[in-house]
């Protein structure tokens, strides 16, 4: 594999659902070994793009290329080296982990008993070897996070999209994903994140993209986007770029209300 | 959040509340919160119905426990063998006001959000403790007004007031008696299982409930024509563990002044066994409460062998990868996902035991011998009473957002996902049932029918291939919610449900011609071989 190689492309990308228009136009080259934080405020747009990548959307318009095939030309191999941990922590959670586990594996192509294998292995070290046969209905968020985070990594995907990988997730548990973002990217993997947690998106991405209502607002690195703002931190370009600056009065008024009125009344 | 009259009339007794120590006022507020969320719920025995949006479903569904009682009527007619007839009566209540406590209530006594929700805000415990008590009793006093209106009617015009009297009181410590009792149940079974158990052990009642009702019916409805009405009863010691025995007995004591030692002892039982187990809630609920506490823990770890059997399966049915997968895929959930199968096991049962009551309902009129040399065997094909019922239901999910997988996967022949999941359930489902109604047929009809028994199953199978085309809806299983269920109409399940009668009239032809059985057999072999081909076609193996 070519180390230039793109390893995804977006043409103009626009994607409408009824009258609403929810990406508008965008573009967007990714090469080998990025970690690309990919950011917005709620309902810019961040999963829809995501889901347009991974083929669970097809009528999108413009042109999307990963790994240099055109998604829309009805080749689903490409999907073979995606890895996905979806927004919403959705799975058949009737089933066992392990269940779930090498269900995931095998729709991937993978042998049952080299899933059985790994799935034990990473289970034990995201410290859930101990339910590792148990129902995902009795999980926690955080172990749902995990379990997830586990069934993309099973068949060794040279991308990932992960989409706020983190949410449930305890401290260590988060220290540990970021370690592993940052060596799987040094290995050549390339890595897709969506997070609303500016402080993690800062450390770990050499590429921030934002969007906005649907189209890149900004596209570098954290130090190329600390130019475009007087703001030091990711949080307050994000709040300048996304317009947002009225928190300081909005919070004064909730703070009044909070303490107005009278209860008896 | 609307008002509700049941809380108008409880406030009449906002004094009594005060003295026993209880917030009137917090009970109110959350009874009525309560009350508004009821009203957005189906209740289990409407499984089956349309669902309309707007209104109390509860209240809308009483009507259905008054079907029920008109049941009842005639039990009370048969004369005065009190201790026989009235525990008759008990017991078939009893049987109705448990389940659907078990079914429709369960949710209320095991509500976990309670515990966040309620017992974080300033409200006292004896105050909680009431308003779910009364939520329940509410309940249960409405399916019960509804479900015994009619016979109570009849029974002050038939019987007097002095029966219906010592038969609403008895209802009274009746229902008490199963309310109680279902929560101390609830409570062993959370103090030596875990969460995982108990919902299971929910969710099969919750299935009973529904076999049960509609096979009562036709078992009470036929039993008519052959109840001797001179039954005597004869006391055994084992009847005091059978409580519907209690509730028969004071009409006998008081109605019949039968003296005898038994009745006293039954008619002491009734009254004292609800009373003691009260007393016995109250001292365990702090630790009930606790308990509860496992429904949100994890269940344990235990892992489960490969199933052999389906592991034989797969090998045999099986070709392509992808049909392995959602096989496996196909029998967890089948096996796993309770909604799926609240919905799916009832029609299950009703394909084991339909073929049955049609055969006793021909027991009446002549002997098995005489059934035997017929073509009766035929009912068999009751059993496939389930197949559209099934299919339809194996679109649906409670984790249907799940679903992205399929798409995210890179699935070289999707169209192998859902011959595997057709497969799952023939070989887990259908052929189950068949294997035992063939065996008892055989039994009962002799190895003739052999031959028949093959052209039945291959019948079934592409019936099943077909009924799937009919619906054809997603490329994957699991994949819709159940609130989108009835949203298909029913119609078109009942339509499919006639493609039964289709293989039962080619049957028949067959039948009629000599030898015709085997060319029967030998058009469904190809029909089947073809059609399964043409319809899960698969792509060309690309390179990569």
């Amino acid at each position: 594999m070519d180390v230039n190689e793109k390893v995804l492309r977006l043409k103009n990308v626009t994607m409408t659902y009824g009258v609403k228009r929810v990406l508008n136009g965008i573009n967007l080259e990714v090469e080998r070994g990025q970690i690309i934080g990919y950011i917005g405020p709620n309902g810019a747009g961040k999963s829809t793009t995501v889901k347009i990548m991974l083929g669970l959307i097809q009528d999108y318009e413009g042109q999307v290329e990963i790994f240099g095939t055109d998604i829309a030309s009805g080749d689903s191999s490409y999907k073979r080296r995606i890895g996905y941990v979806p927004e919403q922590a959705e799975l058949y959670d009737t089933l066992t982990a392990m269940e779930y586990l090498v269900f995931t594996g095998e729709l991937y192509g993978l042998e049952r008993k080299f899933v059985e294998e790994k799935a034990q292995k990473l289970m034990e070290e995201f410290e859930l070897g101990e339910v590792l046969h148990s129902r995902i209905s009795s999980f926690s968020k955080g172990m749902k996070q995990k379990v997830l985070i586990i069934s993309s990594l099973l068949h060794n995907p040279d991308l990932l999209f992960f989409d706020e990988p983190l949410s449930g997730l305890d401290a260590n548990s988060m220290m540990i994903i970021r370690e592993m973002l940052a060596q799987l990217a040094a290995q050549g993997k390339t890595i897709f994140y969506s997070s609303h947690i500016m402080d993690i998106v800062e450390k770990i991405s050499n590429r921030i993209v934002l969007i906005v209502n649907g189209a890149v607002v900004a596209d570098g690195s954290f130090e190329e986007l600390q130019e475009l703002s007087e703001e030091g931190s990711l949080s307050g370009i994000f709040n300048q770029l996304t317009g947002f600056t009225d928190h300081v009065s909005r919070s004064e008024r909730i703070i009044s209300i909070v303490e107005g009125g009278n209860a008896d009344g | 959040m609307g008002e509700f009259r049941t809380l108008a009339i409880l406030s009449k007794f906002r004094g009594l509340f005060a003295k026993l120590g209880i917030d009137y006022v917090a009970m109110e507020t959350i009874l009525r919160m309560k009350l508004t969320m009821d009203g957005r719920r189906v209740p289990t025995i409407f499984n089956d119905m349309r669902k309309t949006k707007d209104g109390n479903q509860f209240l809308k569904s009483l009507w259905i426990y008054g079907i029920y009682g008109v049941m009842i009527i005639p039990f009370l007619f048969i004369g005065d063998q009190y201790m026989f007839q009235m525990s008759i009566v008990f017991g078939i209540m009893m049987f109705v006001l448990t389940t659907t406590m078990v079914s429709d209530f369960s949710s209320v006594l095991l509500d976990v959000r309670d515990k966040t929700v309620l017992q974080t805000k300033p409200i006292d415990g004896r105050t909680l403790a009431a308003a779910k008590l009364i939520h329940i009793m509410l309940y249960m006093f409405f399916i019960t007004g509804a479900f015994i209106a009619l016979p109570l009617i009849v029974s002050l015009f038939k019987k007097g007031i002095a029966f219906t009297l010592i038969f609403i009181i008895g209802l009274a410590f009746a229902l008490l008696f199963i309310v109680v009792f279902t929560s101390l149940l609830y409570f062993f079974v959370l103090k030596f299982f875990d969460g995982e158990k108990l919902k299971d052990i929910i969710n099969y009642v919750q299935i009973l409930l529904s076999v049960g009702v509609i096979v009562g019916y036709q078992i009470v409805i036929r039993s008519f024509s052959f109840v001797d009405l001179d039954v005597t009863y004869t006391f055994s010691w084992w009847h005091a563990f059978l409580p519907p025995m209690w509730f028969g007995a004071p009409f006998e004591l008081l109605l019949n002044q039968n003296y005898a030692t038994f009745t006293i002892l039954f008619t002491l039982l009734a009254i004292l066994v609800p009373l003691i187990a009260i007393f016995v809630y109250i001292k365990l609920t702090p630790s009930f409460e606790r308990n509860l506490d496992k429904l949100m823990s994890e269940s344990k770890n235990k892992k489960r062998k490969p199933h052999m059997l389906d592991e034989l399966w797969v090998k045999l049915i099986c070709r392509s990868k992808e049909e392995k997968v959602f096989f496996r895929f196909t029998a967890l959930m089948m096996k796993q996902e309770r909604q799926f199968k609240l919905k799916v096991y009832p029609a299950f049962g009703f394909a084991i035991i339909f073929p049955f009551i049609f055969i006793f309902t021909e027991l009446q009129s002549r002997s098995l011998a005489d059934i035997s040399k017929g073509n009766t065997f035929l009912f068999i094909y009751f059993g496939s009473i389930m197949i559209p019922t099934i299919i339809h239901m194996l679109r649906f999910s409670a984790n249907y957002k799940g679903s992205w997988i399929f798409k995210a996967a890179p699935l070289e022949n999707p169209n192998a996902a859902y011959s595997g999941t057709l497969k799952a359930f023939l070989a887990k489902l259908y052929i189950p049932v068949f294997l035992l109604l063939s065996i008892i047929f055989i039994w009962i009809f002799g190895f003739r029918i052999a031959p028949h028994l093959v052209a039945v199953l291959l019948g079934a199978i592409v019936q099943t291939l077909l009924t799937y085309k009919m619906i054809n809806a997603e490329p994957f299983p699991f994949m819709n919610s159940f609130e989108t269920v009835q949203s298909d109409g029913s119609m078109k399940l009942f339509l499919l449900s006639l493609l039964t009668g289709l293989f039962v009239v080619a049957h028949l032809i067959a039948n009629a011609i000599t030898g015709g059985i085997y060319g029967y057999i030998a058009i469904l072999l190809i029909t089947l071989l073809v059609g399964w081909r043409k319809v899960f076609a698969m792509k060309p193996k690309t390179m990569h």
